[in-house]
């Protein structure tokens, strides 16, 4: 489905203030992979993430020119519609504690094991960092980025002082940048 | 904090991830509007997580894909016909919003509670201890009342049985004292240890004397009187009163005389004699 030309972030944007629909097709051919991953890893439930991934587009679409360019790219700005939108489906779910962990305890599962689903993105890649990173250094990134942890729940879910997670956090993420420099 | 304390903090990297509060989001903002570097450390590993981010890729199914062309053509087809109705739904950029842990939900919850409990606990026992307070008092000083009483029908005891104890000693004599011709009525009582010599008088019946007079004891010692001493009236629950010691005495009297006693009786003020054997 990939499109044969490709736009500059800033033709993106203009076409997408345009309304013009054929940029549309290609921004979802583009990016959707990647904010799917995010909804599934934040819900872990298929149905769930397609409900996100369609509101999310639906809401870039209709809500374009309240994007400042100056203020980041675009990209970042559709991961960050993704990542709240899926948090606050998770919460609004009333998803508790217990079953952030077990999500997460589901995941590690499937780090170990069955990579080979996405037919579109480097498995070897990601294989490669994960299994490079130690168990907590994955878990304290996900619970934060997926999950949208705050520090004290970290804490408690890691069994670690309050005081460290910051810590933690920047040693892990210092580590997954390394690893991402050799993929 | 200048620009590498920014870089070194872990401030970045809370904020990339999502860890960062509202507070530090601001506060690395800020920082990131007043230093390039910042500004370039941040860029960098965002780049880096949405790489990680990219990595994690999965295609959405194909229908996602159809639906959304569908709406928004129509969405566009309507907004021609100016029959769109616009929808607000944007709550959320960059909201953060804030999810205190359910554990600290309850305690502030028990907290209030237990706050509003302690208030009405305070009104109801502030009444209470006033009304104790009050009580106390009075049993404070009922109880002051009994103990003094108490004291004191402890000394009229203490003094009871010391009399008891002179009149007890088997040495002790009594003369008994009747009135002379002027005064019929009155009565005393002279007891006399024979032993150690001492001298009580007990008052049976004498008229309460005049402010500036005195009833004064005499004994009678070979035809002349020696002063006993005068009877102290101060002492109204005295039994006995301790006169002076003598030897040897053929009678006793009283006479009433002026305040402090006289050297010599007056004898037509003699109240009450008796002979002593």
């Amino acid at each position: 489905m990939e499109s044969a030309f490709t736009y500059t972030e800033s033709e993106l944007v203009q076409g997408l203030k345009a309304k013009d629909q054929k940029v549309f097709g290609y921004l979802y051919d583009r990016y959707s992979p990647a904010l799917y991953g995010v909804a599934l890893k934040v819900l872990n439930d298929e149905s769930n993430a397609n409900d996100v991934l369609q509101e999310v587009f639906l809401k870039i679409w209709r809500n374009i020119d309240r994007y400042d360019e100056s203020k980041g790219r675009l990209f970042t700005w559709m991961l960050n519609i993704t990542r709240n939108s899926a948090i606050d489906t998770l919460r609004s779910k009333a998803h508790k504690m217990d079953q952030k962990i077990q999500d997460i305890g589901d995941d590690v599962h499937l780090y170990t094991g069955n990579l080979t689903v996405h037919p579109s993105v480097d498995h070897l890649g990601l294989s490669k960092v994960l299994e490079k990173l130690t168990k907590e250094q994955r878990i304290i990134i996900d619970l934060a980025y997926y999950k949208g942890c705050t520090q004290e729940e970290i804490s408690k879910v890691l069994e670690i002082p309050l005081g460290t997670v910051k810590t933690r956090m920047r040693n892990a993420i210092i580590q997954l940048r390394n690893l991402l420099k050799l993929v | 904090m200048d620009a590498s304390r920014f870089i070194s903090s872990g401030l970045i990297e809370a904020y990339v991830s999502g860890l960062a509060t509202s507070n530090e989001i601001e506060e690395l903002e800020r920082a990131m509007a007043q230093y390039p570097e910042v500004r370039a450390a941040v860029n960098d590993c965002q780049l880096d997580m949405e790489q990680y981010i990219i990595l994690q890729a999965k295609p959405a199914p194909a229908f996602i894909r159809q639906n959304l062309l569908q709406t928004i053509a129509d969405e566009e087809t309507a907004r021609e016909n100016g029959t769109y109705v616009e929808t607000s739904e944007f709550p959320e950029e960059t909201k953060q919003t804030v999810y205190v842990n359910s554990a600290w939900r309850w305690a502030a919850a028990a907290a209030i509670l237990l706050l509003l409990g302690s208030v009405a606990m305070n009104y109801i026992f502030f009444g209470q201890i006033n009304d104790y307070k009050g009580r106390y008092e009075a049993l404070l000083s009922a109880q002051n009342t009994l103990a003094s009483e108490s004291n004191l029908y402890r000394a009229r005891m203490e003094q009871m049985e010391h009399t008891i104890n002179i009149f007890k000693d088997p040495s002790m004599k009594a003369v008994r004292m009747p009135g002379t011709k002027p005064f019929p009525t009155a009565l005393a009582t002279v007891y006399w240890n024979q032993q150690s010599k001492e001298v009580f008088l007990m008052a049976n019946n004498l008229p309460a004397p005049a402010a500036n007079k005195q009833y004064q004891l005499w004994a009678i010692v070979d035809g002349k009187p020696v002063d006993m001493g005068v009877l102290e009236t101060t002492n109204t629950t005295e039994l006995l009163h301790k006169m002076k010691s003598i030897e040897n005495a053929e009678m006793f009297a009283i006479t009433l005389e002026k305040k402090g006693g006289s050297p010599a009786p007056t004898l037509d003020q003699m109240y009450v004699a008796g002979k002593a054997s």
